[in-house]
């Protein structure tokens, strides 16, 4: 077992006297990429500047590398310019009166290194990111895109063992984003570098990230892979804000539980079978059922558990989807699908469900 | 994190205490000469009371002046500054653009040239302007422009122009759809401006009255030039008076300062409570393009009054200091024969002149230089460090500018009598004074380019390792050098035409040019003064020339 090559142990960020992040702790493996997930003021931007020591903590211990960066315990604050890492700016920071050459050189020319190789790993990074023909343009004459690729060539070019992304992507259009989303995955795959990348954008953290971490209001809500944030939310924050999930409140019947599955009745005796994924139950408890998880069709599915007839209450044609307003249980859950021929408001159908993708919610 | 926090404390403490020392210590002389009740020849005082302020009493003629001359003048100069302003933002007024750059011109004739020219042109008895009227049979003058009117019109003319940008910037922050609304729903014009458009903008309209009637209040040079012949003073120059006649009344004077600036600093500080709270229309400080209202044919009207402000205040005082520069003696129609450029020989002759040209040049040089990275450092620890007290640094580094530069200046004589230094009289106290009374104008001026300069910038640089000193090397420095050359040169301007700080403190070894200029006007000819004015305008010209040719060059080659 490898050691963390980050490790944020209770860390707090205050403002005067509000306490505006934490306490929060996370640990990143060498190599991996770990995606801080939020809506706008969850305090992830804060947690990564911290980090790279442009913020300082009022509490909690950052250490990297085996050094230990923050401690409020020891004392310790190292500066930023001192912490070896290296990080990209949403707004890019390109210095416009250098050349693009000078700014992707600015982290080597700190560190001394002799002119032959500047040369090169400049080359070498702009290369990396098909702008080794730009060196020697002025940096003011990019466009947003160039000028995320310099930023990027800039971060990597000193060969630091840590990248920060802080919204890269946030200030390209979409097109774009979704080519440079798998640029960057795969570039820091290439390079095996440690990074921690902030964003409010779902699908960003989902396609590339390693580990995710959702917050909200300056505290952590969920840890896990990709996979398990969107399939297994831990809470109705997770499940509402990670992807469209219909949230669904009832009461557990334990007599009616078994075969490892949760009962639960949702009203009037209706009853949907769920799985626990070793959550804390009460008596009343929220369920998440993905959108994209309910089936409807035209003929009785043929299952023992979670089908029930519906009526069709509105059909809002998306182009690749198709969202179907159903009511069920006296409470309209929304369904998405692939078109569905002949669906139209007012018919009936049948609504059907895995219990497997009925997942319990804690708090 | 203690031990952390505790350095960062003594350090803040450290500067933040140092720049206090710097900015109220003359302040600090006045307060003690204004209480001074004792024996006169005794420093520190003997004895403390409020003698002095009650003997201001004695002399309400004085301050019934200065209201009264302040009042007109901020009267005349938001009527001006209103009416251009709603032109050149508002309406379609032809060559807008030549207007605009046009308004900022009488800045730089300054009032003391203005006064010079106006008293020329309107004095009672030789004012060309009279003469003229006398030509065609009248026996009574036209103008009186050492009457306080005529003060007051000076005044406003050549230091009104604050109020035209500062009423401009609350026109340029209204959002035109507010009126646009009002049309909308059915409101007429007239409707509109009554209930949407003037509600609106009064408070910016106040907040700019009050600013300005604490400008004119401290306001110095047209009253010297124009009142103190006639005996009429204000408050301004009646301190200067006491601290300048033999024997001085120091005590009087510096209550009458005190006073002054007490007035001015409460003034100030309404001011900007008003700004700070924000006025409804300047929310979150945004620029809108104001609706412009289609004139017609009055738009030629609108025209003919902007540009008889700048005939006023720019081409008439200008061309009327080069007419009367040129004759032996000043009159409206003069002979071939009576045209001479003896008077520009002779200033250019005269020891006066060349030294404290010289000296004036060195000190523009020494005080821009200086007070320019100064103020960047100043600007750039307020702005962008992390440095504790921040907020107390900010208010003490604009303190001097709530003090009329006089009563600042005489404070800072009155300290160094004392301080046992021997820089009185030398032309260090003035360098001193020069630093200190501009260090306000140089570090807004910085802040205003710096706070546009995007944070991660300097960011980016430390996350890559760079330190502090080369971070201010590679990149802030150079991406600030526009502000940086633009503040040497307002800084540089304004320490060669500075008048109030150094006629106090300029010593008989220390004469700096504008203080000479105008003793040649009480004691030799107007148009001997009038020679001397306009060479020092042409040597300021010149250096602003030069430091463009210089920095422009600079800037090339970098690119």
């Amino acid at each position: 077992m490898t050691a963390p090559h980050i490790e944020v142990e209770n860390l707090e960020i205050s403002y005067g006297n509000v306490a505006t992040v934490g306490p929060v702790s996370f640990k990143v493996m060498p190599g991996e990429q770990l995606t801080l997930l939020g809506p706008s003021g969850c305090g992830k931007t804060t947690t990564l500047r911290a980090l790279a020591g442009l913020e300082q903590p009022s509490a909690g211990s950052i250490r990297i590398g085996g050094v230990t960066m923050f401690s409020d315990v020891e004392g310790i604050d190292i500066p930023a310019e001192k912490r070896g890492l290296s990080m990209v700016f949403q707004s890019y920071a390109i210095w416009p009166h250098m050349s693009v050459f000078e700014n992707v050189a600015y982290g080597l020319r700190v560190r001394k290194r002799p002119a032959a190789e500047v040369k090169e790993r400049v080359h070498a990074a702009l290369d990396l990111v098909q702008m080794g023909s730009f060196a020697d343009r002025p940096a003011s004459a990019l466009s947003g895109g160039q000028q995320q690729r310099v930023a990027l060539a800039r971060a990597c070019a000193f060969s630091p063992t840590v990248l920060l992304f802080d919204e890269p992507l946030s200030n390209l259009d979409a097109k774009l984003r979704g080519d440079m989303r798998i640029e960057l995955r795969e570039l820091q795959h290439r390079l095996g570098v440690t990074s921690v990348y902030v964003t409010h954008d779902l699908e960003e953290a989902l396609a590339m990230s390693d580990q995710v971490v959702v917050m909200r209001a300056g505290q952590i809500e969920q840890t896990a892979s990709p996979d398990e944030i969107y399939n297994l939310p831990r809470t109705k924050f997770v499940a509402d804000f990670v992807g469209s999930s219909n949230l669904i409140t009832g009461r557990v019947r334990p007599e009616l539980s078994g075969d490892g599955l949760i009962a639960i009745d949702v009203a009037d005796g209706v009853i949907l079978h769920a799985t626990q994924y070793g959550r804390r139950l009460g008596d009343d408890v929220t369920l998440s059922v993905r959108t994209v998880h309910l089936r409807v069709t035209k003929l009785q599915p043929d299952a023992a558990r979670n089908v029930w007839p519906v009526t069709i209450r509105r059909a809002v044609f998306l182009g690749d989807m198709t969202q179907l307003h159903v009511i069920w249980a006296g409470r309209e859950v929304v369904v998405r699908c692939t078109a569905l021929d002949g669906v139209a408001a007012g018919q009936t159908a049948w609504l059907s469900v895995d219990p497997a993708h009925c997942v319990v919610l804690e708090g | 994190m203690r031990r952390i926090s505790l350095r960062r404390y003594a350090g803040g403490l450290a500067v933040t205490l140092s720049v206090a020392a710097i900015s109220l210590y003359p302040v600090y002389y006045l307060l003690q000469a204004a209480f001074d009740v004792g024996d006169q020849d005794v420093r520190p005082p003997a004895a403390y009371g409020l003698d002095n302020f009650i003997a201001i009493g004695d002399y309400t003629k004085i301050l019934g002046n200065t209201l009264f001359v302040a009042f007109a003048a901020t009267l005349m100069a938001l009527v001006f500054g209103f009416a251009t302003a709603w032109i050149l933002n508002r309406t379609d007024v032809p060559f807008k653009r030549t207007l605009e750059q046009a308004m900022a011109v009488p800045y730089y004739v300054t009032p003391l040239l203005g006064a010079f020219a106006w008293s020329l042109l309107g004095s009672p008895e030789s004012g060309l302007i009279n003469q003229a009227w006398f030509g065609l049979g009248f026996t009574d003058p036209l103008i009186d422009i050492t009457s306080p009117f005529g003060i007051a019109w000076v005044m406003a003319l050549f230091e009104g122009a604050v109020a035209f940008v500062m009423i401009g910037a609350v026109m340029k922050s209204m959002d035109p759809s507010l009126e646009e609304a009002s049309q909308v729903i059915g409101g007429s014009r007239l409707h509109t401006i009554f209930r949407i458009t003037l509600p609106l903008v009064l408070p910016g309209v106040l907040g700019a009255a009050i600013y300005v009637f604490a400008e004119m209040m401290g306001s110095f040079s047209a009253a010297l030039v124009l009142g103190t012949p006639a005996r009429f003073y204000v408050i301004t120059t009646a301190i200067y008076q006491l601290v300048s006649q033999y024997p001085p009344r120091i005590p009087l004077a510096a209550a009458m300062g005190v006073s002054l600036f007490g007035v001015m600093f409460l003034m100030l500080f309404f001011y900007r409570r008003m700004i700070a709270r924000g006025s409804f229309v300047t929310v979150g400080g945004k620029a809108f393009r104001p609706r412009v209202i289609r004139m017609g044919r009055l738009r030629w009207a609108m025209f003919g009054i902007c540009a008889s402000y700048v005939l006023l205040a720019v081409v008439l005082p200008m061309a009327t200091l080069a007419f009367a520069s040129v004759q032996k003696l000043t009159v409206a129609l003069p002979k071939w024969s009576d045209l001479t450029l003896e008077h520009y020989r002779e200033a250019m002759d005269m020891n006066a002149v060349q030294q404290a040209l010289g000296n004036s040049l060195m000190l523009g040089l020494a005080t821009a230089t200086i007070g320019g990275l100064v103020a960047f450092l100043l600007a750039w620890t307020i702005q962008r460090s992390k440095l504790p007290f921040r907020g107390a640094l900010e208010y003490l580094v604009m303190f001097p500018q709530s003090v009329p530069r006089l009563v600042f200046a005489f404070g800072m004589m009155w300290a160094w009598l004392v301080i046992p230094l021997p820089i009185y009289g030398t032309i260090w106290i003035l360098l001193i004074a020069y630093l200190t009374v501009f260090m306000p104008l140089g570090v807004r001026t910085i802040t205003g380019v710096m706070v546009q300069l995007d944070k991660s910038l300097d960011e980016c640089g430390r996350v890559c390792g760079a330190s502090w000193a080369m971070r201010m090397r590679t990149i802030t420095m150079p991406l600030l050098k526009p502000g940086l050359y633009a503040t040497w040169m307002l800084i540089f301007v304004a320490s060669v035409r500075e008048l109030g700080a150094s006629i106090l403190l300029m010593g008989p070894h220390s004469k700096v040019i504008t203080p000479s200029i105008v003793e040649s006007w009480f004691a030799t000819s107007s148009e001997l003064t009038a020679a001397m004015a306009l060479i020092q305008t042409a040597v300021i010209g010149v250096a602003i020339a030069i430091f463009t040719l210089v920095t422009r060059r600079a800037s090339q080659h970098k690119v």
